[in-house]
């Protein structure tokens, strides 16, 4: 379903540059990992790369979905308008703060990735997506009218929406409180699972990862780099 | 893949939402650029408004593109040939020497006007302002006073009577006319007789002691061998740019001339001097306009460039978010235009009432043509345009990226 290797990236440059190392990752349908790491390590710099923002320094392997679609030759041969197509077809983003759009109201913030892309306007799996985070009655809200809990959890359905292969999750929980962090957490690996994706969720929240007994891609920090590995 | 119409309609969609739910902010920048279109329309509906009706005034009064000859001379058909060949004269006729120009009108039941001006007229001619002005060597069209006396009116005939004395005995030649119409009294003041440039001949002939059948003398010179001669022209200028060039080419000829060329410079000056002041408001206005809206448009990219970056991550691509910026300025722009074209009509509804009705002149005071209406629009969306296109080149620049990191 995804699968990198050798994935390194540069932030910066000359003796400020921090690199960021992923040797291997394999995820299958219906699995999600943590990215874990102290502030600062590179964890959103990972995400970037793996999301398509952030061109890597060097990569070895880089397949995405049943297809084995070969996302590191694009990359190689710096093929701008289909990676872009890559990311909004087949990436999903939660991001902190929601990123909703404040002018449009919660059922237009979900449907415009499918019109963007194109697509029916009906979707079973976000239809079910709404029910499960019980979203039906803010359906007509703008976002402001929302709490934080409900933003996110607003954002998570917009960022399956287009039924994506991959969801990548930027600190989702970081301003929520731990009920409505849990419950957010519980929702998003229902989706995972039910609608079949892979994730990778950022996160600074240790205890809810392991209460989940999510596995996790760790930091492991040296001179100038950090090395991302799955713990076990 | 998505068809880029509907990805259009989606892209105005957005950006019209975005308007409307930041619609304090738009308010503001909509009426920034009303506060500039309406004074401008305004000023300049003036500014054409006075012109015009200046200008209309001079070209309503014949006289004002009438070129006088003031002193007699002698000059043969050719030289009227001539003329009216020249590009700048839209009528010229030839006159007779000033004491045969007058005549005496009889009408009926005994009622009579003595020294009648006699007016030689031909078809187009200005002074008149008729189609019936191609005379008939025995029609005549008559002034309004001259009417008034002989109690005739169209339709009517009346007798036209000179007299010469000829070898100590008084002769009097006659002919009845036809009234083919009466000018309006504000047409031409005094009593006159409008009549073909045939007859008006023949009267100086007939008074120059020539034997005239058409006014019934048997005695006098025979017409053998008279070359058709003119002592002056009346002359109409086609417009009031031409009264100018006509009146040097006749005085290139020591032909010495009066006109209404002082009355039409002041005009000129007054456009001259009007377009300046509105030109140079307008340049100080524009560009006080164009560095506001720069300084608003690029503060709410800003203000917005996490929406953009979100845009941007959904899938949008950089021209997407470019023509996203550029179609809100051109909205933003109409709005201004509609509002400026109200205020505009507001305002001028009320300098017509205020100061129109007052005023002897005219019924209007201020007035803009459709035309100008359009190129306001056309300006109003250069603006935008030129705003936008510096929006438009912060936006391009926006990664979507920046929707993952905190600002």
């Amino acid at each position: 379903m995804l699968d990198i290797k050798g994935l390194l990236v540069e932030r910066g440059h000359g003796p400020q540059s921090h690199k960021v190392r992923l040797e291997t990752l394999q995820l299958q349908q219906g699995e999600i990992y943590a990215i874990t790491g102290e502030s600062g390590c590179g964890k959103s710099t990972l995400l970037e790369a793996i999301g398509l923002l952030l061109a890597p320094q060097s990569l070895a392997r880089y397949q995405l979905g049943p297809e084995a679609l070969d996302v590191a030759r694009l990359l190689a041969q710096d093929q701008h308008p289909a990676l872009a197509a890559v990311r909004s077809r087949q990436l999903g983003f939660v991001l902190q703060n929601g990123g909703l759009l404040p002018f449009l109201n919660v059922r237009d913030n979900i449907r415009l990735p499918r019109r963007l892309l194109g697509l029916s306007s009906r979707s079973d799996a976000v239809d079910m997506a709404i029910d499960a985070l019980r979203l039906g009655p803010l359906l007509d809200k703008l976002p402001q009218a929302l709490s934080i809990g409900e933003r996110q959890r607003v954002a998570c359905v917009r960022a399956i929406a287009h039924e994506p292969r991959l969801l990548l999750a930027d600190e989702p929980t970081a301003a929520l409180d731990p009920h409505n962090a849990r419950r957010l957490f519980e929702l998003l690996l229902k989706l995972v699972s039910e609608l079949g994706l892979s994730a990778l969720v950022v996160s600074h929240d240790w205890a809810l990862i392991d209460d989940f007994g999510l596995p996790r891609l760790g930091a492991v920090s040296g001179e100038g780099e950090t090395r991302f590995e799955p713990l076990v | 893949m998505n068809r880029w119409y509907k990805r259009l309609g989606l892209l105005s969609q957005l950006s019209l939402a975005d308007l409307w739910h930041d619609r304090k902010v738009t308010l503001c920048m909509a009426a920034s650029l009303v506060a500039v279109i309406a004074p401008l329309l305004l000023l300049f509906g003036l500014k054409h408004g006075v012109v015009s009706q200046l200008q209309e005034e001079l070209l309503s009064d014949p006289r004002n593109i009438e070129i006088k000859m003031l002193s007699s001379g002698h000059y043969d058909s050719q030289w009227m040939d001539s003329l009216r060949l020249q590009p700048q004269v839209a009528f010229a006729i030839g006159q007779t020497r000033s004491l045969n120009t007058q005549a005496d009108l009889l009408g009926e039941r005994g009622r009579f006007a003595d020294n009648v001006e006699i007016i030689p007229t031909q078809a187009n001619d200005p002074l008149l302002k008729s189609s019936l002005s191609a005379l008939q060597g025995d029609q005549v069209i008559l002034s309004a006073r001259a009417a008034e006396r002989l109690g005739a009116s169209a339709g009517d005939s009346v007798r036209l009577r000179v007299a010469r004395r000829m070898d100590d005995i008084n002769e009097r030649g006659e002919r009845t006319l036809q009234v083919r119409a009466v000018l309006e009294p504000t047409r031409f003041a005094r009593p006159a007789a409008f009549v073909s440039p045939e007859l008006l001949l023949e009267l100086e002939y007939y008074r120059d002691g020539y034997q005239i059948a058409g006014l019934g003398s048997v005695t006098g010179k025979p017409m053998d061998g008279v070359k058709v001669g003119y002592a002056r022209a009346r002359i109409y200028a086609r417009d009031i740019d031409s009264v100018e060039p006509l009146e040097r080419w006749l005085n290139a000829q020591r032909i010495e001339t009066s006109s209404r060329l002082a009355e039409i410079d002041s005009v000129k000056a007054i456009n001259h001097v009007l377009g300046l002041i509105f030109g140079v408001i307008a340049g100080a206005a524009l560009i006080g306009c164009i560095a506001s809206l720069v300084g608003a448009f690029l503060a709410n990219i800003d203000r917005k460039r996490r929406n953009l970056a979100v845009l941007r991550l959904l899938g949008f691509s950089s021209s997407a978010v470019a023509s996203y910026v550029v179609l809100q300025a051109l909205l933003l722009s109409a709005v201004g235009y509609l509002g400026g074209l109200g205020s505009y009509f507001a305002g001028s509804l009320l300098f017509d009432h205020l100061l129109g009705s007052s005023q002897a002149t005219g019924t209007f005071i201020c007035h803009i043509t459709f035309w100008h209406g359009l190129v306001a629009l056309l300006l109003t969306f250069l603006v935008a345009a030129l705003v936008a296109l510096i929006g438009a080149l912060r936006a391009i620049r926006i990664q979507p990226a920046e929707s993952l990191r905190e600002l």
